[in-house]
């Protein structure tokens, strides 16, 4: 099997549609970190209980995905999964595509952007932080690395690519760490809480590919074959499985232990208890699931597909459950002892988003997506057409 | 499959415009005054050469012509020292500035005006207008 | 004035002090040399007595505000604290309620610090643990670090009020603030505001010392008395004591 790789046409009117949209969401975007910068947080909904919103959601949430869109490739390049090696280029690509759409995000919200540069000037190499911006440009420096012995030499793939994978692995766990170690935080703290952002990154990277893949393919009318859909639903379920076995044990052992009863019952049935139910378990976990094990539905693309739209929705509301609710439930100061006062301890913090933070989040996808669109345009990321290799079976179906 | 030489060229220009683009946002937005570092009023300079008010003490406490050149140097690395290793030096203590330069608009912001600089030092800290 | 240790400590300074002294500056005014630095020599904690304070006296915050022209905003989600009151009250709600002021701990392992990218926020030799708010770039991930909710953002521009205290600066919008131990008195030999506010109001429920020092009040009651810190169980070590808890 060997692909044809070719940029698409990109002339069409309804590629232009595409594109003007996302500029004028990123404009837009832009527009909310001006109004933000000149009149403070103020115009946001975040407050000093909930000092992490909105733009975090989305930022961290592209994070995650951009590791995870790297799996395409390191399933090709380092577990040698034959019919997934036309999807290097693209997978490489997209993980650069959304890492950057995250991390401007990140640094768009700060409240003070201006002295960015201090981060350089200044490390703190104890801090999360330092060593996720040490990750992040090494995954950015590997993935173009990666994408150009695809195009150039592909007799250094394989080791390129076993870099990134290793590399994305670790970059993943430090996003999760940004919240596991943080001791006060009883809501995220635990040492489960990195392996299941790698979980959770597996497992959105392969839906967004879905999703991308499906829809690319359809608009530029080039052949994907379904056998290759179907082996990435297979990944996807296995990947889903993974984050609801992590879940449970985090759950378990939590559930286990009597002092964590009050949190556990707050999660449970707290304000945020919607979004840990529908979200994380409905959106993330069961929904996916639900479909791709249903005979027919599991059977078609589409049903692939929404299901993978489904995973994609679930991972922001993963990463907002664990940042929402996690700051949300009161610091437990004194354990066994109630506590009130004016700054408004030992009750649940609100918060209400405004309108700014999310168009600030979708700017942040605009980036992705304009990236994405120009870059299969000006590059043969994609395949002509992409069949599974001769005489592939598909090891199970629903 | 060989003949792509140009692209790994062109995909660094690609992400070069996109890092420029995350990067140049936030300074643009510092140079054009905008930023939460909002920068005092502009006063349009109009006139000669600045008239700085007369200083109340004898001498000030390094030389008139070092000082000028230097004061912002001078402010900004004791300013590091001051807050992270806790050194003060009572009798060059900010707040004695103002012992002597009793006016912000008659003194500081006279060159500050006519050189077109902004500090945002007082922004924070309070003195005598 | 006695000869207290910071005095002695501070001789060799006092020496070279009266040649650079500017015009205008006496000694009597200021007892400190005029060159003085952080050093390790001396680690500031503080000591809260529980069973004196009331529940309904709120000395401390207020002195607090004034000092260190604390804004509000008039939004509870927004307003800054840098020391609050709280009440505490056991589950089943047998024993009365108990009032205690908190602050920043100011903790020998601070995790503000430890996760603050840009070293804005640092530990200074004597123990005091700041905010650079000159290098901070409003991350807010020390916010989310901090155990003890001590820490705020400046969501809204802020001006010097009119009765404030030019003394101490206030902070721009964007950038991240807590109690600092009233740095800029602690430096010149004083107690904190809160501490101050606290005898003024005759309860004497504060007290504010060196560690270091095995002679001062602190030091003794530390040592004698049972005392405990607020969720030592995290290992922090915080500085801040608290008496009959
Ligand atoms: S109490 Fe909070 S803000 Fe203060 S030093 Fe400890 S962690 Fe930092
Ligand atoms: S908000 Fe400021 S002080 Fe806090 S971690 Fe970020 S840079 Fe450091
Ligand atoms: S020590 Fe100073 S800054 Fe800290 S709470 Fe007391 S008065 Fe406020």
């Amino acid at each position: 099997m060997l692909s044809n790789f070719t940029k698409i046409e990109g002339r069409s009117f309804s590629y232009w549609r595409i594109i003007i949209l996302l500029g004028v969401l990123i404009l837009m975007g832009a527009g909310a970190f001006i109004a933000v910068e000149v009149q403070g947080h103020g115009i946001t909904g975040m407050n000093n209980k909930i000092a992490w919103g909105v733009p975090h959601v989305f930022a961290i949430s592209l994070l995650v995905m951009a590791s995870g869109a790297l799996n395409l490739g390191s399933m090709s390049t380092v577990f040698a999964v034959k019919q997934f090696k036309q999807f290097g280029r693209f997978s490489a690509f997209l993980a650069i595509a959304l890492l950057v759409g995250g991390l401007a995000v990140l640094m768009l919200d700060l409240g003070r952007p201006d002295r960015l540069l201090l981060t350089v000037m200044h490390m703190n190499f104890r801090s999360m932080f330092t060593l996720n911006v040490f990750l992040y440009s090494g995954f950015i420096v590997l993935c173009v690395l990666y994408l150009w012995s695809m195009f150039e030499y592909q007799q250094y793939t394989k080791v390129v690519g076993s870099a990134a994978f290793m590399w994305r692995v670790i970059l993943t766990t430090g996003t999760g760490s940004i919240f596991g170690v943080l001791h006060a935080r009883e809501v995220f703290h635990s040492a489960l809480t990195a392996p299941t952002f790698v979980a959770l990154s597996l497992s959105s990277g392969t839906a967004i590919s879905i999703i991308l893949l499906v829809t690319t393919f359809k608009h530029t009318k080039r052949e994907l074959e379904d056998k290759v859909v179907f082996g990435l639903r297979n990944a996807l379920i296995f990947f889903t499985l993974l984050v609801a076995y992590l879940l449970v044990v985090e759950k378990f052992t939590k559930m286990y232990s009597p002092a964590f009863y009050d949190v556990q019952s707050w999660i449970l049935t707290g304000p945020y208890s919607w979004l840990y139910i529908f979200g994380v378990w409905g959106a993330t976990i069961l929904v996916p699931l639900g479909i791709l094990f249903h005979p027919a539905k599991g059977n078609s693309i589409k049903g692939v597909y929404w299901a993978a739209f489904s995973a994609v929705i679930g991972t922001f509301a993963m990463v907002a459950h664990i940042l929402l609710a996690g700051q949300a439930y009161p610091l437990n100061m004194f354990p066994g002892y109630e506590v009130s006062s004016v700054f408004l301890d030992g009750v649940s913090a609100t918060y209400t988003p405004a309108l700014v933070e999310f168009i600030l989040g979708f700017g942040g996808i605009a980036i992705t997506g304009i990236i994405y669109m120009l870059g299969i345009k000006f590059f043969r990321m994609l395949p002509d057409k992409a069949v599974a290799p001769e005489g592939y079976e598909l090891p199970w179906n629903p | 499959m060989r003949s792509l030489q140009s692209h790994p060229v062109k995909f660094t220009v690609l992400l070069a415009l996109v890092w420029a683009f995350v990067l140049v946002l936030p300074t643009m937005v510092v140079a054009s005054g905008h930023g939460a570092a909002a920068q005092q009023s502009k006063v349009a300079y109009s006139g000669g050469p600045p008239q700085l008010e007369k200083a109340k003490g004898d001498a000030c406490i390094r030389e008139s012509g070092w000082m000028r050149r230097n004061h912002m140097d001078f402010l900004k690395h004791r300013r590091a020292e001051t807050v992270r290793e806790g050194l003060r030096i009572r009798s060059e203590s900010l707040v004695r500035c103002a012992e002597c330069h009793q006016s912000h608009e008659k003194f500081c912001d006279q060159c500050h005006n006519y050189v077109g600089v902004a500090p945002d030092c007082f922004e924070c800290h309070s003195y005598p207008k | 004035m006695t000869m207290d240790r910071r005095t002695v400590l501070g001789l060799g300074g006092v020496a070279t002090a009266g040649v650079v002294l500017a015009p205008g500056m006496t000694l009597i005014a200021s007892p400190q040399p005029d060159k003085t630095e952080a050093s390790g020599d001396q680690r500031w904690a503080m000591l809260i007595d529980v069973n004196k304070c009331d529940s309904d006296c709120t000395a401390c915050t207020k002195a607090c505000r004034q000092e260190n022209n604390v804004p509000l905003f008039g939004d509870p989600n927004r307003d800054i604290h840098w020391i609050r009151k709280l009440e505490i009250r056991d589950k089943e709600h047998k024993r009365p309620s108990v009032s205690l002021p908190v602050l920043c701990n100011h903790c020998e392992h601070p995790p503000c610090a430890h996760v603050c990218p840009t070293q804005a926020t640092f530990k200074r030799k004597d123990g005091i643990v700041l905010v650079d708010k000159h290098r901070c770039i409003g991350c807010r991930y020390c916010m989310l670090a901090c155990p003890y909710k001590a820490r705020s953002l400046v969501y809204h521009k802020t001006t010097i009020p009119e009765d404030g205290n030019p003394k101490v600066p206030i902070r721009a919008k964007g950038v991240v603030e807590k109690c600092n131990f009233c740095v800029h008195l602690v430096d010149e030999g004083e107690k904190p505001a809160c501490v101050q506010a606290c005898s003024k109001e005759g309860k004497n429920a504060m007290i504010f010392g060196d560690l270091n020092d095995p002679d001062s009040e602190i030091s003794v009651k530390v040592r004698t008395v049972k005392t405990q810190t607020i969720r030592a169980d995290l290992g922090l070590k915080p500085h801040v004591f608290y008496e009959g808890l």
